[in-house]
């Protein structure tokens, strides 16, 4: 590291340099709403969005909410990463099984996540299963793309060790192949979960009758811009969380990686 | 490595890669035999085929022409009895050292008989304190020691070291020089070297085999008569090198 200080690693800079720009935001946009810019019915203030946000949490209303949109995550996030990984790694595997499927991913590939939701409520109705196949699908792909990539890209150089040491096929793919493929398989989950949390908040719009996307649909029904808010507030702070949470994983499975890195330069 | 009895014979071997304006021939009628526990060194240009004829004896890439056999056995791909380092050290960088290392041993070798084995080639390499380290934290040297005493583990006949020294710093080059000659008198096992350093092999090899370019071919093999460990100051080390070194510049440039 030739600038020490330069990095971004103090901790003046990893936690307060990022404040700066939402406080100036919020500051702003207040300000806006004193002058009697802003009309409350359309955009409420921060403040006014902030004491809704506290009376949504202290109801119990916004939690419940949450919660059932995040169960919905939990289950079609397992779903979709486990197809996911498993086909990637057929795929990355087998150059003859990849050429099998390459004509259906390549078509199905592109289709954005939320065209499928009307498909997917005509065959399953709107209950849970649909919203849960519209979050798999979500986080399938990214996973799927990754681990293939990971599998395809291994270092033919660690292969060729194995060779030598007369290595059966499954102790080259446990030690060797999938400890490789592991970097992009984080990669993969960090993308899926952005998906696949975008993809619940989708479904719910369209149709539920719980889930924090329909709090946020039914608010704008009822003209209630300050629910509205909270609830597109909650919904960013939340896939932060998550992003958080999967990083701080990857680090802690993944040390030998971030220190090879460094030294391959 | 394991007390050698098998000797390693090459006759006729030669190997050509297709290519689309015809096919490259880069060994071409290669001769050798090396008896169990021999130390060779094999000097050649850059592309004039060495590595190629390591991996064939390695079993990594099959020879189009002639045979390769250790003892009786036809050489037909590779196989545990045959180490083989590479000039980089190719560890594993999801494990430690001594996991590492450990992965070195028979498939489905396990126990505390295993794990006190791979202390040992850990502490023949002088890695003993640095088991638990990943490849990231060992320095250049301390990697390819640690890809030796991989390669070792599993007791092979035969070490094939390909350039295993290439990308370190000359000083550890010298002292890696020194620990492969002590590794290799404990272990009594044969060892083939692959380098392009002319003063390496001769400091190191029993005999050297000096490989011509394209085809590569064997021009000469040349004994080393010196004793051990070597003066490379000596005017008789600096009488084979130069002898050597004519075989790649001609007389007059000597």
């Amino acid at each position: 590291m030739p600038f020490p200080g330069k990095n971004g690693n103090s901790s003046f800079q990893r936690l307060v340099l990022p404040l700066f720009v939402p406080a100036l935001v919020l500051v702003f946009w207040q300000a806006m709403s004193e002058l009697g810019y802003l009309r409350p019915s359309i955009l409420p203030s921060p403040l006014a969005v902030a004491k809704t946000l506290a009376a949504l949490v202290a109801s119990g209303e916004l939690p419940t909410h949450l919660g059932i949109s995040l169960f919905r995550v939990l289950q079609g996030f397992g779903i979709g990463t486990t197809l996911g990984a498993l086909l990637g790694l057929a795929m990355g595997l087998s150059p003859l099984f990849n050429r099998f499927l390459s004509l259906v991913t390549g078509l199905l590939r592109p289709i954005p996540t939320i065209a499928w939701i009307p498909a997917l409520i005509l065959w399953m109705g709107i209950d849970e299963g649909s919203k849960v196949t519209v979050i798999a699908v979500g986080a399938f792909w990214p996973v799927l793309l990754n681990v293939f990539q990971g599998v395809r890209g291994i270092d033919r150089k660690f292969l060729e060790v194995g060779k030598v040491l007369e290595k059966g096929p499954w102790t080259l793919l446990i030690r060797i192949i999938l400890p490789s493929a592991l970097p992009s398989l984080f990669t993969g989950l960090r993308v899926g979960l952005g998906f696949a949390w975008a993809s619940v908040v989708g479904a719910e719009l369209i149709a539920a009758s719980s889930g924090i996307g329909y709090m946020i649909m039914y608010a704008r029904e009822v003209s209630q811009p300050d629910v509205m808010m909270a609830g597109v507030f909650v919904i960013g702070l939340t896939g932060l969380l998550m992003d958080a949470l999967i990083l701080r994983l990857e680090r802690r499975l993944l040390r030998w990686h971030k220190g090879w890195e460094r030294e391959k330069g | 490595m394991k007390q050698s009895h098998d000797r390693l014979t090459l006759k006729g071997v030669g190997k050509s890669y297709p290519l689309a304006t015809g096919p490259l021939r880069v060994l071409e009628g290669v001769d050798l035999e090396v008896e169990p526990g021999e130390f060779i060194a094999l000097v050649g240009r850059s592309g004039s085929g060495k590595s190629t004829l390591l991996r064939l004896v390695g079993g990594l890439e099959e020879a189009g022409e002639g045979e390769i056999r250790l003892g009786e056995r036809l050489i037909r791909g590779p196989g545990i009895e045959r180490g083989m380092v590479f000039q980089e050290p190719r560890l594993f960088p999801w494990m430690t050292a001594r996991q590492n290392v450990a992965f070195g041993l028979k498939e489905g070798t396990a126990g505390p008989q295993a794990g006190r084995t791979v202390e040992q080639y850990l502490q023949l390499v002088g890695l003993e304190a640095f088991g638990d380290l990943y490849p990231h934290q060992l320095s250049g040297g301390m990697q390819q020691r640690a890809a030796m005493a991989r390669a070792l583990v599993s007791h092979p006949q035969v070490l094939l070291l390909d350039e295993p020294f290439g990308a370190l710093d000359a000083l550890t080059r010298i002292q890696m020089q020194r620990e492969i000659l002590r590794i290799w008198g404990e272990s009594k096992g044969t060892l083939i070297l692959v380098t392009h350093d002319i003063d390496e092999a001769v400091f190191l090899g029993d005999r050297v085999a000096v490989l011509s370019d394209h085809p590569g071919t064997l021009r000469e093999v040349i004994p080393i008569p010196l004793g051990r460990p070597r003066d490379r100051s000596s005017a008789e080390f600096g009488r084979i090198r130069t002898e050597i070194f004519n075989q790649f510049f001609g007389e007059s440039q000597g």
